[in-house]
């Protein structure tokens, strides 16, 4: 796999979420609102991305038997790392996130490619895999959180869009409306996906 | 990855040199972060002080029976109100609410809600100034949670899909208006 290609494969191909269905804790959780989404999206990437990169220097000298307690250590000791970052420099962010922070620890998604990649591969090719499956997870974190918050409170970042007659759907922001959204979602992709295969086949 | 060599002490050797890299690394992140942590903090505390008190331009500490009670003096140097801050549990977790008071008529000026983790977007809402005007210029006393427009002085008016969030601010303060009248004005 050349280096563009394990780029472009997190963003589609192999998509945390749509596809490989993983790190939906936090992709049901706080995308009700797209400043949420977004921040989770950045703050998960950077994590992913960092802990990839240490991952794949030191694979080496981790003996097997220990390798996922170490893992864990090396992702927490990044989540709280962003934690302390976010709480310092960016304390509106940090509240509204609050206990997401340190639940990124166990999203399977960054220990799923520590595991399925970073121990296997050397570092450049774990950074091209961490940003592609960081953009990835982002960007449907935030068209979920657009939907849901463009839905369920009439607004998009914030800003007021469809105007004060909307009645919201209160449903798209509480945790029913994220399952629902999310199934759709996967839905609209696996068309798109057939239509694309069929194209090519 | 090393397969062969998996012997206990290497085992232990590893995550023990993980485990104190990690822990170093968060101690120069710890000492660099919290200065800025405890600096929004202050401010947050402050800045709520003179938002419950207003008209307020200084304030003092003042503790009595335990509790710290903020005296908000406005440019003549008159009291303009006392505030304290009220804890209470909520959705998911802790709340905090700096409750402002003037002293003389027994009512509450306004709230803020300086800590909480409600539900972003829902429970959250608690902190939006429609929700927290409810409060303001209410006469101590218990509160009640009404789904209309409230009609009587005790009522409050709910937020829709985040009922439990705005009873639990409805509960802490009532009962701060209680603790405020015992400590603050019987401990005199």
């Amino acid at each position: 796999m050349n280096l563009l290609k394990i780029l472009t494969n997190g963003l589609w191909k192999e998509n945390p979420i749509i596809k490989l269905v993983i790190g939906l804790c936090p992709t049901l959780a706080v995308t009700n609102t797209v400043e949420n989404g977004l921040a989770m999206g950045l703050a998960t990437s950077f994590v992913l991305i960092s802990s990839e990169i240490v991952i794949s220097l030191i694979k080496k000298w981790i003996p097997n038997n220990v390798r996922i307690p170490s893992f864990i250590l090396i992702i927490a000791t990044f989540v709280t790392f962003t934690d302390y970052f976010l709480a310092a420099f960016f304390p509106g962010i940090a509240e509204s996130l609050s206990l997401f922070i340190p639940l990124i620890v166990v999203n399977c998604l960054i220990l799923g490619r520590q595991e399925a990649f970073a121990s296997k591969n050397p570092t450049h090719r774990a950074i091209f895999d961490g940003v592609g499956m960081g953009i990835g997870f982002t960007w449907v974190l935030v068209l979920l959180s657009a939907v849901r918050e463009i839905l369920g409170m009439g607004t998009f970042f914030g800003f007021e869009i469809l105007g004060a007659a909307y009645q919201p759907m209160i449903i798209m922001i509480l945790p029913g409306g994220a399952f629902i959204s999310l199934g759709v979602l996967v839905g609209i992709m696996n068309v798109i996906n057939r239509k694309v295969e069929s194209q090519n086949g | 990855m090393a397969q062969e060599d998996n012997n206990l002490s290497r085992l232990v050797i590893t995550l023990t040199i993980i485990g104190v890299i990690s822990a170093l690394a968060l101690a120069v992140v710890y000492q660099w972060t919290t200065p800025y942590i405890e600096e929004h903090q202050a401010r947050a505390r402050e800045e709520a002080i003179f938002s419950v008190l207003e008209g307020a331009v200084d304030y003092e500490e003042s503790t009595r029976n335990g509790i710290t009670f903020f005296e908000g003096f406005d440019e003549g140097g008159n009291l303009v109100g006392v505030s304290f801050i009220a804890r209470g549990s909520g959705y998911q977790g802790a709340i905090e609410i700096m409750v402002g008071y003037d002293p003389a008529n027994d009512e509450i000026l306004s709230i803020s809600v300086l800590n909480h983790e409600e539900t972003p977007g829902l429970g959250a809402r608690i902190t939006e100034e429609e929700f927290k005007d409810n409060f303001a210029n209410k006469p101590i006393g218990e509160y009640e949670l009404v789904s209309r427009e409230p009609t009587d002085p005790y009522e409050v008016e709910t937020i829709a899909g985040a009922t439990i969030s705005a009873r639990a601010v409805k509960n802490i303060v009532s009962e701060a208006g209680f603790t405020f009248e015992e400590y603050y004005g019987g401990g005199n």
